[in-house]
């Protein structure tokens, strides 16, 4: 009853070069994304700054490569113009990126697998700063779960690259812009954040989330200390997931 | 301990700047693990994050780094309200959005300099 002559099964089969296919398909939706732009853009005004401030080409490049996070990479970089202590500098870079646990957390079981083992975890985390998170956020649910990690991967890494590169970049265009351009530079990360996470916010309870962080920030500003941003992500994020708690426990009694 | 002074930038980078950040990613990793990707605790999780983010977000239209401060708080807050309007009338588009939001600054900008 065996054919010899049938074409083996499509599903055993991986489609050739899918891994890289995907990584391909990444790296492409980074130089094409909008978020993207921004981040290159960011960039150029953090090599203009590090420029102004007297701190090294290389390690304004390392530190893209690296830190990947530009509120941390600002403060290592203000923190060494300022001849702060190495432990003050880490303690302040340490409170700003609690933000890191959560967006990682939250994404991470999008690029879970059985193959795929916490190294490569690991690896894929250290890309995870707002540009990749809110572009993996939005697309990665998409895509099929085998290549979410190749995808990730490859949009994670062009971003990286991208980053670094724009720093050098502007680092030697220091200067060279007008006044006006550079003071718009600084407003970008603010205002992209914002929007995209505006376009990201499709549930209630994310949008609820958005809509607290955003009053509750400026209260805590006064109160919070150096953890301010920390309480409003918690008052925030709990109160967002207490209204869909309760939302949603009253839709099931109605039902 | 004489570290070549030339050096101590790379070193600040990794010591007090890759380490410390790089600790949240590792540990939110092994945290991930129990959570699985419909789960409420992950929605909890994603909120949290949201929330943080509007944070930096408010932080940075209030107080921000450099010579933006120069710029006065009406005109961000405005900026950023007028960034939304926008995105909102052009149909959803963020690149119109960001795009309104960073002429009105560096209009702003331009005149006041």
């Amino acid at each position: 009853m065996s054919d010899s002559a049938a074409p083996p099964p499509l599903l055993k089969e991986e489609p050739p070069g899918g891994t890289g296919r995907w990584f391909a398909r990444g790296c492409y939706a980074a130089v094409t994304s909008v978020q993207g732009l921004v981040l290159f853009a960011s960039m150029i005004g953090f090599g203009g700054l590090c420029r102004d401030i007297g701190f090294p080409v290389g390690a304004a490049v390392l530190s893209s490569l690296l830190i990947w996070a530009l509120p941390a990479q600002v403060l290592v970089v203000g923190g060494y113009a300022a001849g702060n202590a190495a432990p003050v500098i880490a303690l302040a870079v340490a409170l700003s990126s609690v933000r890191l646990f959560p967006m990682t957390a939250a994404l991470m079981p999008y690029l879970r697998g059985p193959k795929i083992g916490i190294g490569k975890q690991l690896i894929a985390a250290h890309f995870i700063a707002v540009t990749a998170w809110i572009e993996g956020m939005r697309r990665l649910p998409g895509i099929p779960a085998e290549w979410r990690l190749p995808f990730f991967l490859g949009l994670g890494t062009t971003f990286v690259l991208g980053a670094a590169l724009m720093t050098f970049i502007g680092f030697l265009l220091a200067g060279t812009l007008p006044r006006s351009l550079a003071i718009g530079l600084l407003f970008l990360t603010p205002i992209s954040f914002l929007i995209q996470l505006t376009h990201n916010a499709r549930d209630l309870v994310d949008r609820l989330a958005l809509g607290f962080g955003l009053i509750v920030a400026p209260f805590m500003a006064e109160v919070g200390g150096r953890l301010d941003l920390l309480w409003t992500g918690l008052i925030g994020g709990f109160a967002a997931w207490g209204v869909h708690r309760f939302l949603k426990a009253r839709n099931t009694h109605v039902d | 301990m004489s570290i070549d002074a030339s050096l101590w930038p790379y070193l600040l980078v990794i010591l007090a700047g890759f380490l410390p950040t790089e600790v949240w990613r590792s540990l939110a990793v092994v945290f991930a693990r129990r959570l699985d990707e419909d789960s409420e605790a992950l929605i909890l999780v994603r909120a949290i994050a949201t929330a943080l983010l509007a944070a930096v977000v408010a932080r940075l239209v209030l107080l921000p780094p450099g010579e933006l401060i120069g710029i006065p708080l009406s005109i961000r807050i405005g900026a950023v309200v007028g960034g939304l309007a926008v995105y909102y009338l052009a149909r959803r588009s963020v690149f119109f959005g960001i795009l309104f939001g960073e002429l009105v600054i560096i209009a702003a900008a331009w005149y006041l300099g």
